[in-house]
């Protein structure tokens, strides 16, 4: 009953973030200079035509106005329609979120993998070979920038070494994919028990995967490691080692004790990934939502950006939400 | 003068021998920094000349880092590069922090109690929270695009971009520090509310915000080059790291891998010697690392010192 | 109601797609379609996979002439007349359009009939009656008939997109000159007589409509299909299209029940590959057959390689760039002949064109009847190009700025070569890098003082390339370049008959517009193909486009 109320609470301070969030991006969107009419027409269009366009495009409503008719749209689930693929939002949305997802996830989870096991290895041992190792990449990681780093791979892995597919796209050009079910290609490839699909379609996430689990296992790692520590050295964990608990039992518990503040990290990590790992999503050509929005605000496709802001943001807060709901129910204080 | 100076120098070099990333980063710092300000005795050749006839030179002693598709030298171009990005980076640190830390500062000042104001400092929050959910690397190409192409909009998307983390920072320090009885005493004795803020209050709290700046410059220069990367960043042919990776990334594939991965490398270790910088002033700043610092330092002197005597009584007759 | 009728087609064509796909993919074959190997092979042999640096955005060549867009016009539509092809004078291999003049020929031209039979003109030259071929069917089913062409140009009327300038360079000024002259004849009545009237026919920009099937669909609302044809085509060419996801892929098929011989091709897949290095790893790897707009270097990395092979030819390609005469100081001449003086045009075509290209030396094709490259007289010269700039008041030069296309690689390179060698006469160009999307914008809006420009006239015929870039009434004459009496020669050209009139005519307007530079004349970029080995056919076309019914494997 608390958590509903917990829940309700905050999802009545979710709508109106929305929607401040929309206007802030249309306000933004909207003062790109480029008339989507001309784009949308092409060089060989004549003023007529443009003014035509204009008027049946709404644009020659002032702003105001053009956000209300955004707003009544957005109400009846119609997101606009982006003029270059001439389709609706919603739909190419719908198709590329899921792809960015998929490579977002699973790359967070590689840097989980590497952050927290990294993490604990130094924590077991302060002093040895991993912690030193642990301790530099935490600090390096970070440093890389992840277009540069996918770059470096590409050339080793694929121009040098030839030992992945091509850097294009999701899925081998050769090989059918599956009938969407969920989107997430991986997922619909088990599904329909495509192997020839999956094969291609993990050969594909190899590098951008590991890209993004590289470079997000820094600050993973870093937290682990200093929760950590600060919780090796609180009283509880100095009276368990005096009451002669093995080192590695001690490590456990304070791990537990650990977890929350990883679990925030990750969670802050999964919010801005889906829109930061768009460099990445360029270089290996995903065809993700990030790169959908990039392409957007470069070429004056206004839609296309806002409905991936919102995307994006209904996602983070809903991240967020979760994670807060996972500590309401690890720790009831919270609540009150 | 001269002692303190001397005395100065030898802490600094205390500080080295215990912790020597520290000095790894305050070197790089350093280095970037020099190369940016010395870059025309540096640089062999002008870092925006094409020379047609000497285009895609792998490296060697005349190009030591090769060169571009249109002949530019790869390595000039590396070591002025520092001059566009740092002046962004630091910029629009400078100006986020600023202007974050202000807001931040009256926000936590304001935020208890009843009024106009508090609802002021709640409306503030909440814009910021509106800030943050953004995708950030879309709202600074969206902000690019919308006040078009130049370094002086690269710096206000970054400060944009920067500024909610440093009103948090210092909302949250103001808002424990504000409890505390100097500011109290402050208020009685009959300081203006602006006074006490900015006399008593942030001076005790800029602490974070000093330790967050470095490693946010770093974080600056990686999304500087990132925006460079997808073109929305300072123009060609600005030597600039992120714009010199996205123009030699046509190049990697059909095996020339000089003019992307240089300037590349450069801008890791820039940024690696920038977060470095970040936690040693984390460390000083905060008193229980510093004492742990202190204690290392304490250890190693002794062990020195020790070491020290043993060597003078056997050199001794 | 488009919109709708088009999603459920897609989700239809799906399916199919499917089963091409499992055909494309004939190397690494899923085991559900390893039915019959040999038909397999079979019909990989007859599919086409071209990586493509775009899909079509649009298929209304009124409106869009992206790449993708003309490589489908020629394979979904069937113009009136074409050129009789012949192989390429230093590329045997590869066939072109004949586009000389022949004397020995009826009207001067090397044309053979295509939706036209045969054609007459008047001895006055104004009036051209066409005898349309009996029996040719559309995508849709439907009968040609003279009613398809009548419409075809009133719709250019009605539209005003760039068929607005197909009309008036043909100086028709009404769509009741074009005649229904029985069910299966039509007629052209100009006031002047034309020499372009048969060329035009076989213009890529002129493809003829299934007038019928356009007319159902669109009712009142869209009567002249702008909305249909953006998705679909409905012509009598020899490939329908059978899907078009913008961003991704375009498949076409080749219809059973074409006209003329059957393609070889049954199934063309155009996959959108946005980098060049990509397309030429995936050429290389054998996963497509073609890959298109290669940069130079990649092209030069294929020789030697046994599978692959591309082919060069010399084309109507030209790039050059805008010198604003409304913004100054490009309103001086001396100063455009100095931007010229300036230009590096050997280094361009060597170190970034890797000698794919040539130096423009005219302003129309270099392979276009009457070009004459004698005019030019802007060899790379920095002395003669200061002085120049002093005489017209710059001695210490300018600031001015440069913008290109971020979606076409040569561009910035060749924009940082004429920064270095501008800055040596006192010259500093701020370079301005713009989207790809917006590039075209910035163009038509004229406001940009030196911008890139890449195009090329698909007339062979120079008062059609002159009218389009130097009349002050184009709406392609972007360099804001207005010479009245360059205006009335290339009028005057585009009413006489007499060939050896028209040389003299434009020799006088090519010297003029050399002389007053409005362009910093760059190259003339080869047209290249990156093919599979064994895939034959290419034609090269002067619209720079594919048309998949001429590709065949040997």
């Amino acid at each position: 009953m608390n958590l509903l109320l917990f829940i309700g609470r905050r999802l009545l301070f979710i709508a109106p973030q929305l929607l401040g969030i929309v206007l802030v991006s249309f306000m933004l969107v909207k003062s790109i200079p480029g008339d989507p009419a001309v784009l949308m027409l092409g060089p060989t269009a004549t003023p007529e035509a443009i003014a035509s366009l204009r008027n049946s495009l709404g644009l020659d409503y002032s702003l105001p106005v053009q956000f209300w008719i955004y707003l009544q749209h957005l109400a009846l689930g119609d997101l606009g329609t982006s003029w270059q693929t001439t389709r609706p939002v919603l739909e190419d949305l719908l198709q590329r979120f899921p792809a960015t997802l998929e490579l977002v996830t699973l790359g967070l989870l590689t840097a989980v993998v590497i952050g927290i096991s990294l993490g604990l290895a130094s924590a077991f041992n302060r002093h040895g070979v991993l912690a030193r190792i642990a301790d530099f990449y935490g600090l390096g990681a970070g440093s890389l920038p992840d277009f540069w780093l996918a770059l470096v791979l590409i050339f080793v892995f694929y121009t040098l070494l030839q030992w992945v597919p091509a850097p294009l796209g999701r899925i081998d050009i050769a090989v059918i994919p599956p009938n969407p079910i969920t989107g997430f290609l991986t997922v619909d490839c088990l599904l329909t028990g495509n192997w020839e699909a999956l094969r291609s379609a993990l050969g594909h996430l190899l590098l951008p995967v590991m890209t993004l689990g590289l470079i997000n296992a820094g600050p993973i790692l870093k937290m682990t490691q200093s929760t950590m520590e600060k919780i090796l050295q609180s009283d509880f964990s100095h009276y368990q080692v005096l009451c002669g608990i093995p080192h590695r039992m001690v490590v456990r518990h304070a791990l537990h004790n650990a977890l929350p503040s990883v679990v925030t990290i990750i969670s802050v990590l999964y919010g801005y990934l889906i829109g930061g790992a768009v460099l990445v999503e360029i270089v290996f050509s995903w065809g993700g939502a990030g790169q959908y929005a990039v392409q957007g605000v470069l070429n004056s496709d206004l839609y296309p950006v806002l409905g991936f802001v919102l995307f994006s943001a209904i996602f983070s807060l809903f991240v967020y939400l979760f994670v807060d709901i996972i500590y309401f129910t690890i720790d009831p204080r919270i609540g009150h | 003068m001269v002692p303190q100076f001397s005395a100065l120098l030898r802490s600094v070099g205390h500080v080295a021998r215990v912790r020597p990333r520290f000095a790894i980063g305050y070197g790089i710092v350093v280095a970037t920094l020099l190369a940016a300000l010395l870059a025309p005795l540096v640089a062999p050749y002008s870092p925006i000349e094409a020379n047609p006839a000497q285009f895609l030179q792998s490296p060697d002693w005349h190009h030591l880092f090769g060169t571009d598709a249109v002949g530019m030298d790869v390595f000039s171009r590396t070591v002025y590069a520092p001059r566009i990005d740092l002046t962004i980076a630091i910029a629009g640190t400078l100006i986020s922090a600023v202007v974050g830390s202000v807001i931040g500062a009256l926000v936590g000042y304001y935020s208890s109690g009843r009024g106009v104001r508090v609802w002021l400092a709640y409306g503030v929050m909440r814009a910021a929270d509106v800030l943050q959910a953004f995708p950030v690397f879309v709202f600074a190409i969206a902000l690019v695009a919308s006040l078009g192409q130049s370094i002086q909009t690269v710096v206000l998307a970054i400060a944009f971009v920067n500024a909610p983390i440093y009103l948090r920072l210092m909302r949250s320090q103001v808002i424990s520090i504000r409890e505390m009885r100097y500011v109290e005493a402050s208020l009685v004795a009959g300081l203006s509310d602006m006074r006490t803020i900015f006399r008593h209050i942030v001076p005790n709290a800029i602490g974070p915000v000093l330790a967050q700046l470095s490693v946010n410059v770093g974080w600056a220069i990686l999304l500087t080059a990132g925006l460079s990367f997808v073109g929305a960043g300072v123009r060609a042919p600005a030597p600039e790291w992120g714009s010199m990776i996205a123009m030699g990334f046509q190049n990697v594939v059909t095996g020339q891998w000089w003019p992307s991965v240089f300037p590349g490398l450069a801008l890791a270790v820039s940024v690696f010697g920038f977060s470095l910088v970040g936690l040693s002033i984390e460390v000083f700043a905060d008193p229980v690392k510093r004492r742990g610092l202190l204690r290392d330092m304490e250890t190693a002197r002794k062990a020195n010192g020790a070491r020290a005597t043993r060597t003078v009584a056997g050199v001794g007759p | 109601m488009a919109d709708e009728t088009n999603r459920s087609v897609t989700c239809l064509e799906r399916r199919q797609l499917l089963k091409t796909a499992v055909v494309a993919g004939a190397a690494v074959v899923a085991p559900a379609a390893l039915r019959d190997e040999a038909a397999q092979a079979q019909s990989r042999d007859s599919t086409l996979v071209i990586a493509a640096p775009a899909t079509p955005q649009g298929l209304d060549i009124e409106f869009d002439v992206s790449l993708g867009s003309i490589d489908s016009l020629g394979p979904l539509y069937e113009y009136m007349l074409a050129y009789d092809k012949i192989p390429d004078p230093q590329n045997p291999d590869v066939l072109r359009e004949d586009t000389a003049v022949h004397p020995d020929r009826k009207y001067g031209l090397a044309l053979r009939g295509r939706l036209a039979s045969d054609w007459e003109i008047s001895d006055s030259g104004k009036k051209a009656t066409f005898k349309l071929r009996e029996g040719v069917k559309s995508n849709w089913g439907n009968t040609f008939s003279a009613e398809d062409v009548k419409w075809t140009w009133e719709r250019k009327f009605n539209l005003k997109g760039q068929g607005i300038f197909q009309t008036s360079v043909l100086g028709l000024k009404h769509p009741d000159q074009v005649k229904i002259e029985g069910p299966m004849a039509i007629s052209f009545n100009l006031e002047k007589p034309s020499p372009i009237l048969l060329k035009q026919q076989c213009n890529l920009a002129n493809p003829i409509y299934d007038s019928k099937k356009i007319k159902e669909v669109g009712g009142s609302d869209d009567p002249w299909g702008a909305k249909f044809l953006q998705n679909q085509s409905a012509g009598f060419g020899p490939y329908r299209l059978k899907q078009l996801v913008r961003g991704q892929q375009a498949v076409f098929e080749a219809r059973s029940d074409y006209w003329d011989t059957a393609p070889f091709m049954k199934t063309v897949i155009m996959r959108e590959v946005p980098t060049s290095a990509a397309r030429l790893s995936l050429l290389q790897g054998g996963a497509v057959d073609i890959a298109q707009f290669l940069q130079p270097r990649e092209y030069m990395s294929l020789k030697g390689d046994k599978a692959v092979a591309f082919d060069a030819v010399n084309a109507s390609y030209m790039i050059w760039l805008e010198l604003n005469a409304k913004i100054k100081p490009f309103d001086n001449v001396q100063v455009r002949r100095a931007m010229n003086l300036a230009l590096p045009r050997d280094e361009i075509i060597r170190t970034i064109y890797y000698g794919l290209a040539d130096p423009q030396k005219a302003p129309m094709p270099y392979i276009y009847p009457m070009a004459n490259l004698s005019f030019f007289e802007y060899s790379y010269n920095l002395a003669a190009a200061k002085k120049l700039l002093a005489e017209a008041g710059f001695p210490n030069g300018f600031k001015t700025t440069l913008s290109y296309n971020a979606g076409d690689p040569t561009q910035e390179p060749i924009a940082l070569l004429y920064q270095t060698a501008l800055r040596q006469i006192g010259i500093e160009i701020q370079l301005d890098k713009l989207p790809a999307g917006v590039f075209y914008e910035n163009v038509t809006k004229r406001q940009k003082p030196v911008i890139f420009y890449l195009d090329s006239p698909w007339t062979p015929d120079p008062g059609y390339s002159m009218f389009l870039y130097f009349h002050s009434k184009s709406y392609v004459d972007y360099s804001n370049y207005d010479n009245p009496k360059v205006n009335d020669l290339i009028e005057s050209g585009l009413k006489t008959l007499d060939d050896s009139v028209r040389k003299t005519i434009y020799d006088e307007a090519q010297k003029t517009v050399m002389d007053e530079a409005p362009w910093g004349f760059i190259a003339y970029p080869k047209y290249a193909l990156a093919r599979k080995a064994n895939l034959k056919g290419f034609t090269y076309y002067t619209s720079n486009n594919l048309r998949f019914q001429d590709f065949k494997r040997g």
